[in-house]
């Protein structure tokens, strides 16, 4: 309770310096929480489309019954192939009208279907998905019947690629918002250790523990840390029902079933656990530095 | 008990204290005497382990002061009451808070410290203004107070550094008496001064120290 009422007295003789280390610390949390945001988001679309690689055989309209059997005996025969699905033409159309529902009256004025039978193949996830596409695809554009093959694996792997550099970015941004962090909560705590200098030589010399001494000032640099995470959690959050409340329509037509994701709880829990890693950090390395000039003498 | 044998200390190669050796006695009254820069200040902070010395050794309630480390001084420091020639007293907290300071930084519970820290300042005569800032007191009454903290833990030893170092004749002379009485309830007294009425007041051994030697001793029965 002591120790308590200690940490807020501290707080409270040096307000102003409270407030300016609270602030950047959100600040420095809120950028690296910005960027958690897009990367969530970015990974949800990714996953997304993981789930959504899909190879499409586009199939010649004059294409005969033998000519399809012996495209599906194929696929049966390939064990990379999950599964496959035929589209005709008319379902195929139908799925088109309803796609682009608002344009109807220009699509009924077409007066005839553009658009040629497929199949559709779910590859079975795996390390070497990309190339297996690449060489079914390869073989299905010399099977009589298909007129062309498309498949996105290519794209989506470059986006992997991306992912890739973002999470290094995100880490090295982290890292350097971190220490910047600590040395904020470092000098703030060093200026509420100097404001109470007598005090603490008093505290030594009357017998304080060096725990007594620095617990008051771990808690005040942990206290920065966690309210900061609070505040620039909070502000993540109204920026994501923000999102949400505006965007949310536009989405689900880009992919349906896809959402706006807020942080993770895990990424959550790190940035929490963070800034009480770095209010305490700061304020050991101010209390350590202070308390060190008295074990020299 | 306090033992020092051949004890040095210098600063930045200027010696300070030079082969210093004694043994006050447990319950002992002893002042420390010699004119400024004679070593009075340095030598009592060896005592506490303010500072540290070179060569020797020196023992506190048995404890080898030089062996303790920074985290273990807590253990020589609760046995040891200081007072100082400025009081060092906090000037944010009421006098009653100041000599409770002493008994939280122990761990005292809260009606052990209440207690104790009114009791203590009633000691020293101030209760009666136990809800007072330092400021408002003399310099005479502010003392009062620092003794009152440094004897709230029931030391073994008052250590004091020129206690009366900025106090007039008759306040030191009252001074003196708290000492003094605090030396009768079996606490061992090492007050350093460079007060002759001090030392005529108070019939105790003396250690005089000049450039950081002892020059003379005088023994009480």
């Amino acid at each position: 309770m002591n120790i308590l009422n200690t940490t807020l007295i501290n707080i409270k003789s040096n307000k102003q310096l409270f407030f300016a280390s609270v602030g950047t610390i959100t600040t420095a949390l809120s950028i690296l929480g910005l960027f958690l945001l897009v990367y969530t988001n970015l990974n949800s679309v990714l996953l997304f489309w993981n789930d959504q690689v899909q190879l499409i055989a586009y199939l010649d309209d004059e294409i005969s019954a033998d000519e399809k059997k012996q495209i599906e005996k194929l696929f049966s025969s390939r064990s990379e192939i999950d599964s496959f699905d035929f589209i005709s033409r008319d379902k195929a159309w139908e799925n088109f009208q309803s796609m682009f529902s608002e344009k109807s009256s220009f699509l009924k004025g077409m007066g005839f279907n553009p658009l040629p039978a497929s199949y559709k193949l779910k590859i079975k996830p795996s390390r070497e998905r990309l190339k297996s596409i690449q060489s079914l695809a390869e073989k299905l554009s010399q099977q009589n019947g298909i007129e062309s093959v498309e498949y996105g694996e290519e794209w989506i792997s470059r986006f992997e690629t991306f992912m890739i550099l973002m999470r290094v970015f995100l880490l090295a941004l982290g890292t350097l918002l971190c220490l910047g962090a600590v040395l904020i909560i470092s000098n703030t705590v060093k200026l509420s250790v100097l404001s109470r200098k007598s005090e603490i030589e008093l505290m030594l010399l009357t017998g304080a523990t060096p725990g007594f001494i620095k617990i008051p000032f771990f808690l005040e640099g942990i206290f920065h840390g966690v309210l900061g995470s609070i505040i620039s959690l909070s502000l993540m959050k109204a920026i994501h029902l923000y999102l949400v409340s505006r965007f949310q329509g536009s989405i689900e037509t880009f992919g349906r079933g896809m959402d706006f994701q807020f942080i993770s709880m895990p990424f959550v829990m790190v940035i929490m656990v963070t800034s009480i890693l770095m209010g305490w950090l700061g304020s050991y390395l101010s209390i350590q530095q202070f308390l060190g000039a008295y074990k020299k003498l | 008990m306090i033992q020092l044998y051949n004890v040095y200390k210098s600063y930045n190669n200027t010696p300070a204290l030079v082969d210093i050796s004694f043994i006050i006695k447990k319950g002992a009254f002893v002042f420390v005497t010699g004119p400024s820069g004679a070593g009075k200040s340095t030598l009592l902070k060896l005592l506490y382990r303010w500072e540290s010395y070179d060569k020797g050794q020196v023992l506190v309630n048995g404890i080898n002061v030089g062996k303790l480390k920074f985290n273990k001084l807590w253990q020589l420091r609760r046995h040891i009451g200081v007072v100082f020639q400025d009081y060092k007293l906090l000037q944010g907290k009421t006098i009653l808070e100041n000599v409770a300071f002493a008994l939280e930084i122990v761990g005292a519970d809260k009606k052990t410290i209440r207690y104790k820290a009114w009791e203590s300042l009633k000691n020293v005569g101030l209760s009666h203004r136990k809800d007072a800032y330092p400021v408002e007191l003399s310099g005479g009454e502010q003392q009062r107070v620092a003794i009152a903290r440094a004897l709230v833990n029931n030391p073994k030893i008052l250590l004091a550094d020129e206690p009366t170092g900025n106090l007039d004749p008759e306040m030191a002379s009252e001074i003196l008496h708290l000492f003094e009485k605090a030396n009768a309830d079996g606490t061992t007294v090492v007050l350093a001064t460079h007060s002759q009425n001090i030392l005529r007041e108070g019939d105790h051994a003396v250690i005089t120290l000049k450039r950081g030697k002892i020059a003379d001793t005088r023994i009480v029965a």
